[in-house]
């Protein structure tokens, strides 16, 4: 399953790595904020640091775009769907459709724009575990009032621990009904309840079991916060990421 | 004669369904003991043992912890009776190994630092150290054991309950995990734990309690009661029916 997904946490000793989870965060919403307005020039200068990252972290290039396939081919129907709705000077003109060059320009960034946030999402998320990540979150959402950030913080893990595990279970109820011909049922429906019902069941029984095993570790609230390890180069980056940012607001 | 830890007094609990969970149970355990709760499936070992932390309540009867009823402080009660449950996969709460065993220690809120030492030397102690980083939906069998054995571990308990710990483990992970716990006791943990697996705990536990339909029908020591298995309905190890001492 992990090889399927460019999504996965790769453990590595790149620089990104050790950087304060929490600062992370901030890089990517501060980059994801300055491709709002991006030009092409800045998309360059950006791809050209996302490259330089995606050397550091040992990334394969070629295996990443080859799971991007389906996400290319969307990117493609959007540089499409612009060339042919924006008005201007038309390029080639065929059965009175037309592919307009303004089009064709603002499809061209839209879609850089696009690749290059799935990109930063790509590195940021094989450079961060998912342990740090649920510890970033809950720090951030700490100063907003009404908001139980310890719950969402165990919510978050305990969501990460048992994804696979119910996946997995899930696999496994669809072997054991189509290990009994379960597969030849046409109706759709039918299908549906016949794999659902048993992994509800397992899954609300394992929950009753978790439960019980959380009360009996003394579970509450009032928990000791997360703890973050900043790698001291977070300074450097926030600067550097918040410099882009303004150049761009302003150029 | 020993002041006891836990004493259970004429314990009670039925099912809201009616079905009968366990009845009148009596027992005491003492500091040092190693206790091996056996009985036929449904006989009430489970029942019996989520009674021993406040997890489940009795109709009537108490239990008392040094003298004081255990639901006055469940917080202490639970500190100091660890549990550990039959399913691994559903008890581990943390996204690593690390994360795992200080999660406990966490509800406590405990000193960062002060988790983080425990945590390492808990971790040291079962030799998991090694896969400290590790996700522990990849653990083996075995090693998931262990790892739920350190969670418990870390909140330094008086007592630890085991629920069927050899369920599911082949022969070199059940041995593993054996040493394991009879190193604690060996070092005075005391131990109880509900199994049907008498052969391998010979040589190890000290005690044994025998359930039958709810009710506790023997308690004593475990080479006394060996030979009355086989009239409860539990098979006796068959290293003793032949009648050669048991060698280790
Ligand atoms: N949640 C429940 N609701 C109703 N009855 C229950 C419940 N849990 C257990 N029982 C009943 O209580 C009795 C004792 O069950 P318990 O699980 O304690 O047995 P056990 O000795 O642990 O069995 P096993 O060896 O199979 O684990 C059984 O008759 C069972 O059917
Ligand atoms: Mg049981």
């Amino acid at each position: 399953m992990a090889t399927l997904n460019p999504f996965v946490f790769r453990p590595g000793h790149s620089n990104l790595h050790y950087l304060d989870t929490r600062c992370k965060f901030f890089l990517v919403c501060i980059v994801s904020l300055s491709l709002l307005k991006a030009n092409f020039p800045a998309c360059f200068i950006l791809l050209g640091t996302l490259i330089f990252f995606i050397q550091q972290i040992n990334l394969e290039l070629g295996q990443t775009l080859k799971h991007l396939k389906y996400f290319i081919l969307f990117l493609v129907f959007i540089i499409l769907a612009r060339a042919l709705t924006i008005p201007g000077d038309p390029l080639v003109q065929l059965y009175g459709i037309s592919i307009t060059h303004q089009g064709l320009y603002e499809g061209c960034l839209v879609a850089f724009r696009f690749f290059l946030v799935m990109v930063t999402g790509i590195i940021f998320s094989n450079t961060t575990r998912p342990a740090n990540l649920k510890n970033a979150v809950q720090w951030y959402l700490k100063p907003i009032p009404f908001v139980p950030e310890k719950r969402v913080g165990i919510m978050i893990s305990l969501a990460l621990r048992f994804l696979p595990l119910i996946l997995n279970q899930a696999n496994e109820t669809r072997n054991a009904v189509h290990s009994r011909c379960g597969n030849l049922e046409k109706n759709p429906v039918k299908r549906f309840i016949r794999l659902t019902l048993p992994l509800l069941k397992k899954t609300f029984l394992s929950a009753d079991h978790l439960i019980l095993a959380m009360e009996a570790r003394c579970y509450c609230e009032n928990r000791t916060d997360p703890e973050f390890k900043p790698s001291g180069k977070e300074t450097l980056f926030i600067i550097t990421s918040l410099g882009f940012w303004l150049c761009i607001q302003f150029f | 004669m020993a002041i006891p830890i836990l004493e259970i007094n004429h314990l009670t609990h039925q099912y809201p369904d009616g079905s009968d969970g366990i009845i009148d149970i009596c027992f005491s355990v003492t500091k040092g003991d190693f206790i091996i709760l056996v009985g036929k499936n449904g006989s009430g070992k489970t029942t019996l043992i989520r009674h021993l932390n406040g997890l489940l309540r009795p109709q009537s009867g108490e239990i008392k912890l040094h003298g004081k009823n255990i639901l006055k402080d469940l917080i202490l009660t639970r500190k100091t009776v660890g549990m550990v449950f039959q399913d691994a996969d559903t008890q581990i709460v943390g996204d690593t190994v690390f994360d795992e065993v200080a999660f406990g220690p966490e509800n406590l809120n405990l000193q960062r630092n002060l988790i983080n030492t425990k945590v390492t030397q808990v971790l040291e102690q079962l030799n998991l150290i090694k896969l400290k980083d590790r996700n522990p939906s990849t653990l083996s069998g075995g090693e998931k054991r262990k790892l739920t054995i350190a969670g418990i571990l870390v909140m330094d308990p008086e007592i630890i309950i085991f629920d069927e710990p050899f369920a599911n483990l082949d022969h070199p992970g059940t041995q593993s995990l054996l040493s394991t716990i009879a190193d604690l006791n060996q070092n005075g943990q005391t131990i109880v734990m509900a199994t049907h697996d008498v052969e391998t705990l010979m040589g190890s536990a000290s005690r044994m309690l025998i359930m039958d339909k709810g009710r506790l029908v023997e308690d004593g020591s475990f080479t006394d009661l060996i030979k009355k298995l086989e009239s409860h309905g539990i098979k006796e190890p068959c290293t003793c029916r032949i009648g050669r001492p048991w060698q280790p």
